[in-house]
């Protein structure tokens, strides 16, 4: 493992690392992603397994999370000493939230981020459709963020519809 | 069959021919499809009671709404309800269509399914047997004998106010209105 | 010719679950598919953020109503990551012949379906009655049929009854005994062959390229598979191996699924000789009303009958989870490897090619 993190730390800066057993954390600046990402995925990490996003209101931000790991067949190309999973986390600012696309990279990135557009809000740039995934109505506020709050959504919208005698 | 059953074919031949034949539409809406098959197959044969699935609303006339109803899903179900010929029966299946459920604080499912299209009846459960299915089927049949699953005769009656519901969730509806 | 638009939507006979396709066809070739999904969303994750780290399990097995016994283990080996508890040998045994058995059940439930699709009718009341079986197995340890909440934080509920490992090997030998009756009229079949052959093929590179995991990826010739990459609960104390296919189409597919659910049945025999007499079950946790779990992240995955099921769970120090998002299997294979397999194919071969790569619905809209 420090030699996949030795070879990382050199080639990029602004860059924090850390290993737990068998896992790697990496925090990049968001400038960095796209080189970052195939550089990983050209060292053989090529199964995307999930782009997620947390909610941070009181700093103001909103984190990105790519989760990445390798086919490993038979355990040839990897030895026991190397990461398992690897976590890249970036940050971008919560009130005009856009990124780039990373599908000219991977492939099947493509509905994680339609769902993240619909259920936070942001808006990624070369998205090829970024047409609604899930939801039928419209909300005011996308609902997975930290100020909507379901309970009075449920009481003011549906609780309101008079029942049929 | 017993004596008061030959009776009641001589008084009302098309009443005994509803219950003993109800042919369920085959729409897995939910959680609770997870309990059809076992019912409809070998071990809890359905087709003793007169129940099997058909493909298509236009030869249904009964509904079997299994687990929560989300609102992408509540458009779907509207439009095969009334795409059944009358007399057609519903029945909710599990303890979500009754007052929301386990989901009562989600902003996607409808709580009561209730105000949207009318059911005649419902049974508790999260999942129920496959027993309760039956139970629920022989209960059914006794109100048909006494005219009181009248479901459709109330939607006929009282369709502004379905319609003024279906309109709040949704805003306008692609679909003209099916009665005048 | 024209261009046609179709809806293989929710209603149909075709379907198994509510999912729809929107096709457009040209004659009886499909020239683009999209996949429509969105028709049982719940907002799960935004729920679980309202409720206590125990008051999560009877909300987190109903994500996939086939088998939901791997997603309650993989939330509790979430939690147990995050707080540092660890479980005892005889309570690994016991997860892993339970969870075992929920993927004999849950290959036999994607049999019935496969084959009323393609109108075998007596293959599928075999393979409904003997999942019966199975799940009369599970009424007896758990109280349920169909959502037994049995795994916790620190190991299982509470011990197996007395005499219950000779029922379990009972029941699987008579579930053993029809796997000839199964291949000759089933497996064997020439039907069945001319059906599937050459239907939905995957090769390596866009199975690599588009993300598959599971037993579709094992049917184009590649051993991946969690339980021998990432060792949990007891699968490294037992010898089992990995059946691979190679060509890749909806037949293969298949077969891939017999064998596994073959070496599965081998598997509970081994573990039960190996399994320790006595033991804890599990190891005590704090009161769950008042239980904080100190603030970090973890991604824990397992593998469940449909592939590589993952977990990223974030808490913040308090009693009630900050973030969870779960990696199902069957978002990637419904919504990117369907629209491109099914491009070429006939309208008739729809249902066949989307229940061999055992796609179901609650999981991608969760």
């Amino acid at each position: 493992m420090k030699t996949l993190k030795k070879k990382i730390e050199s080639s990029f800066d602004n860059i924090n690392i850390t290993v737990t057993d068998n896992n790697m954390d990496i925090s990049i600046d968001k400038n960095g992603i796209v080189t970052l990402l195939s550089f990983l995925k050209n060292m053989g990490y090529e199964h995307l397994a999930l782009i997620s996003c947390v909610d941070l209101p009181d700093e103001k931000l909103l984190e990105i999370v790519y989760i990445l790991s390798a086919y490993m067949e038979n355990d040839k190309k990897f030895t026991e000493k190397e990461a398992r999973n690897i976590i890249v986390k970036t940050r971008i600012p919560r009130d005009k939230a856009n990124f780039v696309t990373v599908i000219d990279i991977f492939e099947n990135a493509e509905p994680y981020e339609r769902e993240l557009h619909e259920l936070f809000g942001i808006h990624f740039q070369g998205h090829p459709r970024l047409t609604p995934l899930f939801l039928e109505l419209e909300y005011k506020i996308p609902p997975f963020r930290k100020d909507f709050d379901t309970r009075k959504f449920v009481k003011q919208f549906f609780e309101n519809i008079p029942a049929v005698e | 069959m017993d004596r008061n059953q030959i009776k009641k074919w001589f008084k009302s031949p098309a009443k005994m021919g509803h219950k003993y034949s109800l042919h369920a539409i085959y729409f897995c809406t939910g959680c609770g499809i997870i309990e059809i098959p076992p019912s409809i197959t070998a071990r809890w044969d359905a087709e003793r009671f007169g129940v099997i699935p058909v493909a298509t609303p236009r030869q249904a006339n009964l509904f079997l709404i299994t687990g929560y109803v989300s609102t992408k899903t509540l458009k779907a179900i509207i439009r095969t309800y009334e795409q059944m010929p009358e007399p057609k029966f519903t029945v909710g299946f599990g303890s979500c269509p009754i007052n929301g459920g386990m989901y009562w604080d989600s902003y996607n499912t409808i709580k009561k399914l209730d105000k949207y299209i009318p059911v005649d009846g419902w049974i508790a459960g999260c999942m129920p047997r496959p027993e309760a299915v039956f139970v629920a089927v022989t209960h059914l049949w006794t109100l048909i004998d006494k005219d009181m699953a009248n479901g459709y005769i109330k939607y006929r009656e009282k369709y502004k106010y379905y319609r003024a519901n279906q309109e709040k969730v949704f805003g306008t509806l692609d679909w003209p209105p099916l009665f005048s | 010719m024209r261009e046609l638009e179709l809806y293989f939507g929710p209603q149909h006979l075709g379907m198994v679950g509510n999912f729809s396709i929107t096709l457009k066809v040209e004659g009886d070739r499909i020239k683009k598919a999209d996949a429509n999904p969105g028709y049982l969303h719940r907002g799960f994750e935004k729920l679980m953020e309202y409720r206590t780290w125990m008051q999560n399990f009877p909300l987190v097995c109903r994500i996939n109503v086939v088998e939901p016994d791997h997603i309650e283990l993989i939330y509790s080996m979430g939690v147990e990551k995050l707080a540092g508890i660890d479980v005892p040998l005889r309570g690994k045994f016991i997860r892993s012949i339970y969870c075992e058995l929920a993927r004999v059940g849950s290959h036999l439930f994607g049999l019935w379906a496969y084959s009323n699709m393609l109108g075998f009718d007596t293959v599928a009341q075999w393979a409904m009655y003997h999942r019966d079986l199975v799940l009369d197995l599970f009424e007896e340890l758990t109280g349920a049929r169909v959502y037994h909440i049995y795994i916790r934080p620190g190991g299982v509920r509470r011990d197996f009854p007395q005499g219950f490992e000779d029922k379990i090997i009972s029941t699987l030998h008579s579930i053993g005994g029809k796997v000839p009756d199964y291949n000759a009229t089933f497996f064997e079949n020439r039907l069945f062959e001319k059906r599937a052959k050459g239907v939905g093929t995957l090769t390596r590179e866009n199975a690599v390229k588009w993300g598959a995991v599971g037993h579709a990826m094992r049917a184009t010739g590649m051993k991946y598979d969690i339980r021998k990459i990432e060792p949990y609960a007891a699968y490294d104390q037992v010898e089992w191996e990995v059946p691979t296919r190679n060509e890749g189409d909806a037949y293969s597919r298949l077969l891939a699924i017999r064998d596994e659910m073959i070496e599965s049945v081998h598997m509970i025999f081994k573990l039960i000789d190996k399994m320790p007499k006595k033991g804890a079950v599990y190891t005590k946790t704090p009161n769950p009303f008042q239980w904080k779990i100190p603030a970090g992240e973890a991604y824990v995955r397992c593998e469940s009958s449909r592939g590589e099921l993952g977990l990223y769970i974030v808490s913040d120090g308090g009693d009630k989870p900050y973030r969870v998002h779960f990696r199902t299997p069957s978002y990637s294979h419904g919504l990117t490897i369907l629209e491109k397999v099914l491009e070429g194919e006939s309208i008739a071969d729809v249902g066949n090619i989307m229940i061999s790569l055992y796609v179901v619905a609650p999981e991608i809209d969760r």
